[in-house]
C-alpha cells in the first residue's frame, strides 16, 4: 500500500515538476523580454555595437528567420510531399523499400550540428559557389559558402525527414474508400492520388509544413555555421529592394535564434535584456505555430468523422 | 450522313484512345519523379557520410583509434591554430570530448527517465481528462522551445546558481591548477539537457502506453490488481519498446545538442574526476557537438577543420548506432512478445 502511494506521489512530482518548468521557462522569457519590446525593437536593424543606445532592434534577425523558413520549407515541402505520396501509395513491401525508409529514419536522428558542417562541406565546394559569394585571389577562386541558399538548403535537408513521416502518416490516414470509388469511377492512379486524396489529407500535411517551419525558426547550430551569423544583411544595401535580392540571398544575415546567441553573455554582443527581447518575439511565434498545429490536427478529427 | 457519323465516331474513339494513353504516360512519368524524390531523401544520408568521412579522413589516417581514446584535444587545437602552413599538426585526440558527452548525456537522462515516465503515467492514467489535454500541450510546448532559449536561460539562471550555491573560492584556489570553477559545469550541462529531453520522453511514452489494448487493463484489474500495480506491473512492460524507443531518441537528443551545451558546459575539453569528490560535477566539460560550434570560428585552419569534421563522424555513427537500436529493440519485443 505504501509503495503504491509513494509511487503515484512520485508520478505526481515529476509531472508538476514538468509543468512548472515549461511554465516558468515562458514565464521568465515573459517578464525579462517585456521590458526591451516595443515597436522601435522589432522595427530597426541592429548594430554590432557594444553602445546600448546604438545597439538597434531586430528587424534584420526576423527578416532572415523569415527568408530561411521560406527557402528551406519551399525546397523541403514539394521533396517530402512527393517522397511521403511513394512511400504511402506506390512503395511495395521489398527490401528496397525498407532501405528507403531505414535511410530516411537515420536521417531523422543525425544531430542538426551534423547536417550543418555537412552543409559547410559541400556548399564551399567551387562548384556551388554561385550560391554564396566567390573571392578570386591570386587565380585561385575561393568559395566563402556561406549564405541564405546555402542554408536554406541545409534547413530543408534537415526538416526533410520529419515532414515526410508527418505527410505519410496524414496520406495514411485517409481511407480506402475514397481510393477505391474514385479508381472505380475510371480514375487514373496519379490523379486519384492528386485530387482525391491529398486534399483529403490537405490538413495533416499542412500540419507536416507548419512542424517544418517550427523547427527551422528554432535551429541555431545550422544558422552559426552555414549562414555565418554576422548581426546584419551582407549583401548589396539597402537588403530589402527588389535589385538586390539575388546579393542578399547569397550572402550572409542573422535570425532570431542566432542574434539570440550573439546578444547572450556568450556572444560578442553580451545584452541580455535584447536577447530576452527577442527570445520572447521567438517563444511567441513558435506558440502561434503550435497552436495552429492543435487547431489543423483537431479539425483533421472531425472531417474524419464524417 | 451515316460516313459522317461514323468517322465522327471513329475519331472520338481515337482521341478517347489517345487520352487513355496519355495518362498512362502521365501516371508512369509521376510514379518514376516521386520514386527518384524518395531515393534522392533515402541516398541524403549516404552523402552526408561519404562528405563528411572525406573532410576528417586525414585525421583518422594520422591518429586512428587514437582520436577517440587520446585527451589533449584543446591544447592540439591551440598547437593546430599555431602551426605554421609548412609543418601542419594533425595530432587531436578527443576523449576528453567524448567523456564529456557520455557524462553530460547520462547525467540527463537519469534525471530525465523518471521524469518522463512519472509525468507519462500521469497523463495516460492519473490525470482528470480535462487536466490531460493541459498537460500535453505543455509538454508539447516545451518540446518545441528552441534549444536556444534553453541555452539562454541556462547561461542567466543555473550557471549563477551553480556559482552562488556551489562553489566558494577556497575551491577555486584549490583547482585553479586543473580548471577554472565559473558556474559552467557539466552540472548545468546536465540540468539543461535534462529540461530538454523529458518531454521527448514523455511524448514517445504517452504514445506507447495509450497503444497498450484496453483489455489488458480490463483483465488486470478484474484480476484485483490495484490500479498502481496493473500499472507497473501490466501496462509499463506492454508499453517497454516505446518507452526504450522514447529514451533512445533523448539519448540522441541530448548527444547532438551543440549550441545549449556550449553556451553552459563551459568549453574546456576536461575529464572529470571523480576522485574530485563534488567537485566532478561542477568540472567544466567541452561535448563532441558543442565542441563544433564552439571552435567553429578556428575553421579556416585545415587540420582544425578535419578535427571538428571528425568529431562530426563519430557524432554521425553514434546517431546511426541509437536509429538502428531503435529498429533492433522494436524486433526484439515483437518477437519475445509474440505479435507479428
Amino acid at each position: 500500500m505504501f509503495k503504491s502511494y509513494s509511487g503515484q506521489f512520485l508520478s505526481w512530482f515529476a509531472s508538476s515538476l514538468t509543468i512548472a518548468a515549461c511554465l516558468g521557462i515562458i514565464i521568465y522569457v515573459f517578464v525579462m523580454g517585456y521590458k526591451s519590446l516595443n515597436l522601435n525593437f522589432i522595427f530597426t536593424e541592429p548594430n554590432p555595437t557594444q553602445d546600448e543606445s546604438m545597439v538597434g532592434g531586430i528587424s534584420t534577425p526576423i527578416a532572415g528567420t523569415l527568408l530561411l523558413t521560406a527557402i528551406g520549407t519551399l525546397l523541403a515541402f514539394p521533396w517530402a510531399l512527393g517522397t511521403a505520396i511513394y512511400l504511402s501509395e506506390y512503395a511495395k513491401k521489398n527490401i528496397i523499400t525498407q532501405l528507403f525508409r531505414l535511410g530516411i529514419d537515420v536521417l531523422a536522428g543525425v544531430p542538426t550540428i551534423v547536417i550543418a558542417i555537412f552543409g559547410v562541406a559541400i556548399f564551399s565546394n567551387p562548384f556551388f559557389g554561385f550560391l554564396s559569394s566567390k573571392v578570386e585571389v591570386e587565380g585561385v577562386s575561393k568559395v566563402f559558402g556561406k549564405s541564405f541558399f546555402v542554408a536554406g538548403i541545409t534547413m530543408a535537408i534537415m526538416i526533410l525527414p520529419f515532414v515526410i513521416k508527418t505527410c505519410e502518416e496524414a496520406i495514411k490516414s485517409v481511407p480506402d474508400s475514397y481510393r477505391e470509388g474514385s479508381l472505380a469511377m475510371g480514375a487514373s492512379k496519379w490523379y486519384t492520388i492528386i485530387k482525391i486524396v491529398i486534399p483529403s489529407a490537405s490538413n495533416g500535411i499542412i500540419a507536416a509544413i507548419v512542424l517544418g517551419m517550427g523547427r527551422i525558426i528554432g535551429d541555431t547550430a545550422i544558422v552559426v555555421l552555414t549562414l555565418g551569423a554576422t548581426i546584419r544583411m551582407t549583401g548589396l544595401q539597402p537588403w530589402w529592394t527588389p535589385d538586390n535580392w539575388i546579393s542578399t540571398l547569397q550572402n550572409t544575415g542573422s535570425t532570431l535564434t542566432t542574434y539570440i546567441y550573439h546578444m547572450s553573455p556568450a556572444g560578442y554582443g553580451n545584452m541580455p535584456e535584447k536577447a530576452f527581447g527577442a527570445s520572447l518575439v521567438l517563444i511567441v511565434v513558435i506558440i502561434l505555430l503550435n497552436l495552429m498545429t492543435d487547431f489543423l490536427v483537431s479539425n483533421k478529427k472531425i472531417t474524419k468523422e464524417d | 450522313m451515316d460516313i459522317v457519323n461514323n468517322q465522327k465516331m471513329l475519331t472520338a474513339s481515337r482521341s478517347e484512345k489517345n487520352r487513355v494513353r496519355l495518362s498512362q504516360v502521365r501516371d508512369r512519368i509521376c510514379e518514376a519523379g516521386v520514386l527518384v524524390l524518395t531515393a534522392i531523401s533515402a541516398l541524403i544520408i549516404v552523402f552526408i557520410f561519404l562528405f563528411i568521412l572525406n573532410r576528417a579522413w586525414e585525421i583518422f589516417k594520422v591518429n586512428g583509434l587514437g582520436f577517440i581514446l587520446n585527451k589533449g584535444f584543446d591544447q592540439q587545437l591551440s598547437n593546430a591554430y599555431y602551426a605554421s602552413a609548412e609543418s601542419p599538426q594533425w595530432i587531436f585526440g578527443a576523449l576528453g570530448l567524448l567523456i564529456g558527452t557520455l557524462t553530460t548525456t547520462l547525467g540527463a537522462l537519469i534525471i530525465a527517465i523518471p521524469m518522463g515516465l512519472g509525468t507519462a503515467i500521469v497523463i495516460t492514467e492519473l490525470a482528470p481528462s480535462w487536466m490531460k489535454t493541459f498537460l500535453q500541450s505543455v509538454v508539447r510546448l516545451l518540446a518545441s522551445i528552441p534549444s536556444i532559449v534553453f541555452g539562454l536561460l541556462g547561461l542567466m539562471i543555473i550557471v549563477p546558481f551553480i556559482l552562488n550555491n556551489f562553489v566558494n573560492v577556497d575551491m577555486q584556489i584549490k583547482y585553479i591548477n586543473f580548471f577554472q570553477l565559473t558556474g559552467h559545469s557539466m552540472l548545468a550541462g546536465v540540468i539543461v539537457l535534462s529540461i530538454m529531453i523529458t518531454p521527448i520522453i514523455i511524448a514517445l511514452s504517452v504514445d506507447a502506453i495509450n497503444a497498450v489494448p484496453k483489455k489488458f487493463k480490463e483483465a488486470s484489474l478484474a484480476l484485483g490488481l490495484s490500479h498502481w500495480r496493473t500499472i507497473v506491473k501490466v501496462i509499463l512492460p506492454a508499453a517497454k519498446s516505446g518507452i526504450i524507443a522514447g529514451i533512445i531518441l533523448g539519448t540522441g537528443r541530448a548527444i547532438g545538442e551543440a549550441i545549449a551545451l556550449s553556451m553552459v558546459s563551459g568549453g574546456v575539453g576536461n575529464i572529470p574526476n571523480p576522485a574530485h569528490g563534488p567537485v566532478f560535477f561542477l568540472t567544466p566539460v567541452l561535448t563532441l557537438a558543442s565542441a563544433i560550434v564552439n571552435k567553429s570560428e578556428a575553421m579556416s585552419t585545415p587540420t582544425i577543420e578535419a578535427a571538428l569534421f571528425a568529431c562530426g563522424v563519430v557524432l554521425l555513427i553514434t546517431s546511426t548506432t541509437l536509429s538502428l537500436l531503435t529498429k533492433i529493440v522494436e524486433i526484439i519485443v515483437k518477437r519475445g512478445e509474440g505479435i507479428e
